[in-house]
């Protein structure tokens, strides 16, 4: 069986490997290999939909004498996007303790414009936003430094990126038209509207020869081959010899990952935001899974888990990583950063240890 | 209108269990997992992860109706060790094997960096 993820084998074999290819301030195209399609899938996934950002959610409009509907608006607003620095230590409303809103869980972000006397449109920009605290003060430049985010607002901050450092058009006003609203920006994650999500795209490619056969190229003639676009990923992976059998063995090994951000947060934090929420799930389910029995077990060898309720031999399995949508604290890019359970076991030194005797959680070496 | 609220997709009710295990009477050492608040992310995960472990017979998964987020996983083992061991054990490993992606990742992240100062400098 060719399950390497390495344990045992040659020390450079283990576990998943990445080559960057391309970086710019908003993506980055990398090729992850030696992992499954599974856990390369699961993370895309999760990058997609379960990453923590801000967004506006709700918007008191006080006055809109606009052409747009105040919904219509609203929506607009929501799409805008606010800056994440710091987002770990920001709790979900629906978590906080506050009656309505509080520093911990929103950002307030007002908007005034008026056209007076202009006979031209006047434009209404998100960098019109101004952001504040819940008490109307100005927001403060700090929170840990990320990585690469330095160059990111405070958070909840309108994100501006083109040349003109408009952001995007919310509105047009004409003359004598006025806009005047507050907005309530949270911490959400785009399951619940895609208003919250830190990617704009995540392009995923695998076996651009076709050899797995996992999809079939359609074709008007008798030669698919002339009639698709090469794919850009087909230098990164042999060719298939002519006249080979078909190996149906083969699994993808190879993933060509083009992870587009918002600009609301650095890619690379994306990436790393997004293994976190990974591990945090499964952590959860760890924790979870301790505390019930397990009922296809004959009576008795379950006895410690009925009692107690719990998982007692590990308790720290949560250590420094909060529950899995509570607050977390800080991040820290580097080899400080625990794995979420199993604080102990396994841990950075088998990571980096040369792959050899990399105890499992469960202290027994695998044999695969 | 009467469309659920989109939190029901990840939040748990009150009193919801996250996971809960019963036993499959019919054959020996299987169980069916059923994850509430989850989807094909982790049950592909878990389904992929537990196929190739020791000890697992059987490992799949379903989702019963698309418009519930939930999963049935149904593993069976050859009796070494129990269902839900072989799902925690699956668990751990994947843990693990995301810090290493993640710790491999900041490594060619830097590399890059410093790969792009030297070139400016």
């Amino acid at each position: 069986m060719d399950y390497d993820v390495g344990y045992g084998l040659d020390g450079d074999d283990t576990g998943p490997k990445i080559v960057i290819r391309e970086t710019t301030d908003k993506s980055i195209n990398f090729v992850l290999s030696n992992t499954t399609l599974s856990l390369a899938n699961a993370v895309r996934r999760v990058m997609l939909a379960e990453i923590p950002t801000i967004a506006i959610d709700l918007v008191e409009i006080e006055t809109n004498t606009s052409v747009l509907a105040d919904e219509f608006l609203a929506h607009r607003l929501g799409l805008v996007p606010l800056s994440t620095r710091d987002v770990d230590s920001m709790v979900y409303s629906r978590d906080c303790n506050c009656d309505e809103f509080c520093d911990n869980c929103t950002v307030m972000l007002r908007l005034h414009a008026v056209n007076r006397s202009s006979n031209q449109n006047v434009k209404v920009f998100a960098k019109d936003l101004f952001a504040e605290t819940v008490s109307g003060m100005p927001l403060r430049r700090d929170g840990p430094a990320i990585t690469t985010g330095d160059s990111l607002p405070p958070r909840g901050e309108p994100v501006i990126t083109d040349e003109n450092g408009n952001g995007a058009l919310i509105c047009q006003l004409r003359k004598g038209q006025e806009l005047r609203l507050r907005c309530i920006a949270r911490k959400g994650i785009a399951k619940e509207h895609a208003k919250w999500a830190p990617t704009a795209a995540i392009g995923f490619e695998y076996d651009p020869h076709n050899k797995l056969r996992h999809t079939t190229l359609w074709s008007e003639g008798d030669d698919s081959a002339a009639e698709w676009p090469e794919s850009r990923n087909k230098d990164w992976s042999r060719p298939p010899v002519e006249g080979e059998p078909f190996d149906y063995t083969a699994e993808p090994r190879k993933f060509f990952i083009n992870l587009e951000g918002t600009g609301v947060m650095p890619p690379d934090q994306i990436l790393h935001n997004g293994i976190k929420t990974l591990q945090q799930k499964l952590a959860f389910i760890v924790q979870n899974l301790r505390g019930t029995s397990d009922p296809s077990q004959p009576n008795g060898m379950d006895e410690s888990a009925n009692m107690g309720g719990g998982f007692s031999p590990t308790d720290g399995i949560m250590n420094g990583n909060g529950t899995a949508y509570g607050g977390n604290s800080a991040y820290a890019p580097d080899p400080g950063y625990q794995t979420p359970a199993y604080g102990g076991a396994g841990g950075v030194g088998s990571v980096y240890g040369g792959g050899l005797g990399a105890a499992t959680p469960y202290g027994q070496p695998r044999g695969y | 209108m009467n469309a659920p609220d989109r939190y029901e997709l990840f939040l748990l009710g009150d009193g919801e269990a996250k996971v809960t295990v019963q036993p499959e009477t019919r054959v020996p050492n299987a169980a069916v997992f059923t994850f509430a608040k989850e989807d094909h992310t982790l049950a592909n995960l878990l389904r992929a992860k537990l196929v190739k472990l020791p000890h697992v017979l059987f490992a799949a998964y379903q989702v019963p109706h698309p418009l519930f987020a939930t999963f049935k996983l149904r593993v069976q083992t050859d009796g070494e060790k129990s269902p839900k061991d072989v799902v925690l054990q699956a668990c751990g490993d994947l843990i693990q094997e995301l810090q290493m992606l993640d710790q491999e990742f900041t490594k060619e992240w830097e590399l890059k960096k410093i790969a792009g100062e030297g070139m400016m400098g």
